[in-house]
């Protein structure tokens, strides 16, 4: 039997490892969707950060939207030192925000290519820091900042898998637009990963609204099917799995 | 970070007529050959006191790559702007063309 146990990651977060038999299945891809302000980046942040800190797996976290002296000042208030934790060299703060002063604007793109650039910058962090989980928050910019939608399709998946060789759990957030009824703007978020979170944040009433979490699915695990309920506390997200979640 | 000294080491030669090219690529990058031939047909066009050709090899040194936040390639860099994927010629050259003006107005302004 001992060769059916699936290696779990621990993400750390207060209540969703009771979710998800005890972690996510380590080397899989992980996608967490919401629409904005439901928690992503928060939940990806303390994924890294547990990882560095209670686990002993240093972790990169490759931004694509916020830039890290935003990320940093915003995590403190969860009382996570991501300053610290990087002086230490168990994480990496990758920058590839849009607000990096150097980068070249962008006149003109033809398909013809791949995201090898991006895979070799992610990979030189994964072997300075041998890390063991990366986050890649959030793959929705990609839908802004290139046009040809068939080619990041195809690079996506060559990504992913080329991280999860390297033998990292890869989370990957994706943010939902408005009005939305799929995972992402790309339609195949789901397709991308093995496990899909959905964080909701539903108004219930005039004046309030309630936190929710669903593992929508998870390969290689028995994990709840119901939709429960979720705070952001001083200490990041958790997760409450004996509450079901009235607002959904 | 070869890359970045060569950068640094060219402004002290200090020719600042000459537009800098940077072409990004990678081992794996398929289509990066063809973007590479494109690149040197069109600017060997103005001759070669016209611009230098700085290769950065992304699979040998991502520093640069992510420095200037390039991760799909090939992509050329001429003077604050840049192009991914193979490039047109007629493009390229309007670009060049526009780091010239660049340059000129910067030596006048000097």
């Amino acid at each position: 039997m001992s060769d059916h146990i699936i290696e779990r990651v621990k993400t750390g977060i207060p209540g969703l490892d009771e979710l998800i038999e005890g972690g996510f299945p380590k080397g899989d891809t992980i996608l967490v969707a919401g629409k904005a302000g439901t928690g992503k980046s928060i939940l990806a942040t303390q994924f890294i950060y547990k990882g560095a800190t209670e686990y002993d797996e240093p972790g990169v976290f490759v931004t694509l939207e916020e830039p890290p002296h935003l990320i940093k000042r915003n995590m403190i208030r969860f009382g996570m030192d991501l300053e610290k934790l990087e002086k230490e060299k168990k994480i990496s703060i990758v920058d590839l925000s849009p607000s990096k002063e150097v980068t070249p604007v962008t006149i003109g793109e033809y398909p013809s290519f791949d995201l090898s650039g991006l895979e070799a910058i992610i990979l030189n962090h994964v072997k300075k820091l041998k890390a063991k989980r990366v986050v890649l928050d959030t793959l929705s910019i990609m839908a802004y900042k290139f046009k040809s939608r068939d080619i990041l399709r195809e690079e996506f998946f060559k990504l992913t898998a080329n991280i999860t060789r390297a033998g990292c759990t890869l989370l990957l957030t994706s943010e939902i637009p408005a009005h939305h009824q799929g995972l992402g703007v790309f339609d195949i978020e789901a397709f991308l990963a093995s496990g899909v979170i959905v964080l909701y944040n539903e108004k219930i009433s005039d004046t309030s609204r309630s936190r929710s979490i669903e593992v929508l699915k998870l390969r290689g695990s028995k994990h709840s099917s119901r939709i429960h309920s979720m705070r952001i506390t001083e200490e990041g997200i958790r997760v409450w799995p004996g509450e079901i979640s009235p607002g959904v | 970070m070869a890359d970045k000294k060569k950068r640094k080491g060219s402004k002290k030669e200090d020719d600042p007529e000459k537009i800098e090219v940077v072409f990004f690529k990678s081992d794996s990058c398929a289509f990066c050959p063809r973007a590479e031939e494109v690149i040197r047909e069109t600017i060997e066009d103005f001759g070669s006191d016209v611009f230098t050709l700085k290769i950065v090899n992304v699979s040998e040194n991502p520093e640069a790559a992510e420095e200037f936040g390039i991760f799909a390639l090939p992509t050329v860099m001429i003077g604050g702007v840049s192009v991914t994927g193979i490039p047109e010629p007629d493009l390229l050259m309007k670009m060049v063309l526009g780091a010239k003006v660049l340059t000129k107005k910067k030596d006048g302004s000097k």
